[in-house]
């Protein structure tokens, strides 16, 4: 049972990076190299946090806290980090290439040393006693696998649609993605306005999980490592972050048997990676491949 | 004006450091036109270096528990031998982090995640070594030099002169070399076009390496004197200073020798200014600078515009 449980709040944390994984692919759909999604995540998280604790109306003094409450937190959340990303979104993406990386970079260094600076804001020391809408890791991964079949669901259908073929215009070509009509501000606005939303959806999940929250779950390292789920599982269809997202949590956890050499070797695979695979583990192609045996292998 | 030339003081000697160390970034990316991550890890690796070879032994932590070189050199030797063993750092990760991706015309961003995997392997391998806790090198050191000395009726560190003087000599000795010799006009033909500058008989490669070697004995002294003056505090000390090395970078615009410079010193006097009651806000100054200009002036404050391509 022992076991059961860890092997559960595993699967959680990998189901997190899933889903970061996917907010920072979406603005790389369209070449947007955006390292934002760990501030929208602080915003998220920071934000249940406070809600769960400080306003008794949404139950946090129950013994199980609503569900209905974390639902209407990831609503709140959505939205503030959802009109956040409008504004910034709009002043950022005038950026390219890596001046955009930077200015992402900026902005989540800012966020944290400011509410590392704000007592209300959890401070240093940061928010504990967040109330648990799930008693057991169980639920909390069943919740999540739901999220993130959601969201994969909605990408999935974002591809096959004008939208998510836009978005790849624009990442082949912007100009000529421009010259054939489509309105490549209002698609990378777009973008990164769902990366932000599902980054904040994700945070409000993660408090709940966590149990605590401080200004540091969202910093540089966070960025750069959600940015690894993407080049390492592919940037060109959202099963690559899924997949990069999944395998790249649990190795460090599965490495941990070698002790003191599980991060070495982690550095050692985000080096090797893209010399190896420099299209990412699931390119659009070879995951046709897989639905096409899949497919041939249901049939007989 | 005593209270003045402290804070001018310090803050440009802490402005020193930030030009030392996006000077750094600013060599690689105007040569590959990316960003070296792993420039935190060769910086840390400075400190290190220097701190093992004037004599210091390894905590009770790591795998090398106890160990102490068999000699102990001076500082003035001790900073740029260690120069010299971060710019061999630098090489191996051009080597494996940077080359590999160049000979198969992969995507440059590409460089960010390798890199940092480099990084990664770089810090942890020291804290696998010699152990996550900090580690000060003795000022007495500076053997024959006083601990501070009377500047305009201030007190001021030794140290921080000698920091001020190292990048002062070390950016000079650049620029020279960057405006006057044959080699340095090859890297900046290498930055300008590196088809056309190998067309021309410009080897770019090797021009890469140098850009590399230099940017890491740069980053290696920086951090033997910033071990010098505060301390080590731990492996993870570098990454601090390279995201404010980020900053100071586009501040002054993205492979400008001289921006960096002008970045570094501009970004350490402003953290100066910052009031003792708001100094928890103090890091924000760099990424806030940094937001202004990349909206206001992208190009940052001595970069060129570059004309879009078609």
């Amino acid at each position: 049972m022992d076991a059961l449980l860890i092997d559960a709040s595993l699967l959680q944390q990998m189901l997190i990076g899933a889903l970061l994984g996917i907010s920072v692919y979406l603005p790389l759909r369209c070449g947007q190299l955006s390292l934002a999604t760990p501030g929208f995540y602080a915003i998220g998280g920071t934000l249940a946090a406070l809600l769960s604790t400080r306003v008794d109306a949404l139950g946090g003094a129950e013994p199980v806290y609503p569900l209905s409450s974390v639902l209407l937190e990831m609503l709140l959340a959505a939205a503030l980090a959802g009109g956040l990303a409008v504004g910034i979104g709009r002043v950022v993406l005038r950026l390219r290439g890596v001046y955009l990386a930077i200015a992402t970079i900026a902005l989540v260094e800012i966020l944290r040393v400011t509410t590392l600076n704000q007592e209300s804001l959890g401070g240093a020391v940061g928010i504990f006693g967040i109330p648990q809408p799930f008693l057991d890791p169980q639920g909390y991964a069943l919740f999540t696998l739901i999220a993130l079949a959601l969201v994969c669901w909605l990408c999935d259908r974002l591809e096959r649609q004008r939208l998510g073929r836009a978005m790849e215009a624009i990442r082949d070509d912007e100009l000529a993605a421009a010259c054939q009509g489509i309105d490549t501000d209002r698609t990378k606005l777009v973008a990164f306005v769902l990366s932000a939303v599902v980054a904040a959806i994700t945070g409000v999940i993660s408090a709940h999980f966590l149990n605590s929250w401080n200004a540091r779950l969202g910093n540089f390292d966070a960025s750069i490592t959600t940015l690894a789920f993407v080049v390492f599982g592919g940037s060109r269809t959202w099963a690559g972050p899924v997949i990069g997202g999944l395998t790249l949590t649990a190795l460090p956890e599965l490495l941990r048997p070698i002790g003191d050499l599980r991060l070495i070797v982690f550095g050692l695979v985000i080096l090797v990676g893209p010399l190896l695979l420099p299209q990412g583990l699931i390119t659009p192609e070879r995951l046709r491949l897989i639905r096409g045996l899949l497919h041939r292998g249901a049939k007989p | 004006m005593q209270d003045l030339t402290q804070l001018l003081l310090n803050g440009l000697s802490t402005g020193a450091v930030y030009a030392l160390f996006a000077l750094g970034y600013t060599l690689v990316f105007s040569v590959l036109g990316v960003i070296n991550f792993a420039h935190g890890a060769v910086f840390t690796l400075g400190a290190y270096f220097t701190y093992f070879l004037i004599g210091g032994a390894a905590g009770a932590n790591g795998l090398l528990a106890g160990l102490q070189l068999p000699f102990a050199l001076p500082f003035w030797l001790a900073l740029p031998l260690a120069g010299l063993g971060a710019a061999a750092v630098a090489l191996l990760i051009e080597r494996t982090a940077f080359a590999p991706l160049r000979q198969r015309n992969a995507d440059p961003l590409l460089a960010l995640i390798t890199s940092l995997g480099a990084g990664v392997v770089l810090v942890n391998l020291i804290q696998l070594l010699v152990g996550a806790e900090s580690y000060a090198i003795p000022t007495g050191a500076l053997a024959g030099l006083p601990a501070a000395v009377r500047i305009g009726g201030a007190q001021v560190r030794s140290v921080q002169l000698l920091l001020l003087l190292v990048a002062a000599v070390l950016l000079t000795l650049l620029t020279l070399w960057i405006d006057g010799t044959r080699s340095g006009k090859g890297l900046r033909a290498v930055s300008e076009d590196p088809t056309t500058a190998r067309l021309l008989g410009i080897p770019s490669d090797r021009m890469i390496q140098i850009a590399f070697g230099l940017s890491g004995f740069l980053a290696g002294i920086a951090g033997g004197l910033v071990g010098l003056s505060v301390s080590i505090a731990g492996p993870y000390f570098g990454i601090g200073y390279g995201l404010k090395g980020l900053g100071v970078l586009v501040l002054g615009g993205l492979g400008s020798v001289p921006g960096a410079v002008l970045g570094g010193l501009i970004i350490g006097l402003a953290e100066a200014c910052v009031p003792a009651d708001l100094s928890g806000y103090r890091d924000v100054v760099a990424y806030g600078f940094l937001f202004v200009v990349l909206l206001v002036r992208p190009q940052g404050l001595l970069g060129r515009v570059l004309p879009s391509k078609v």
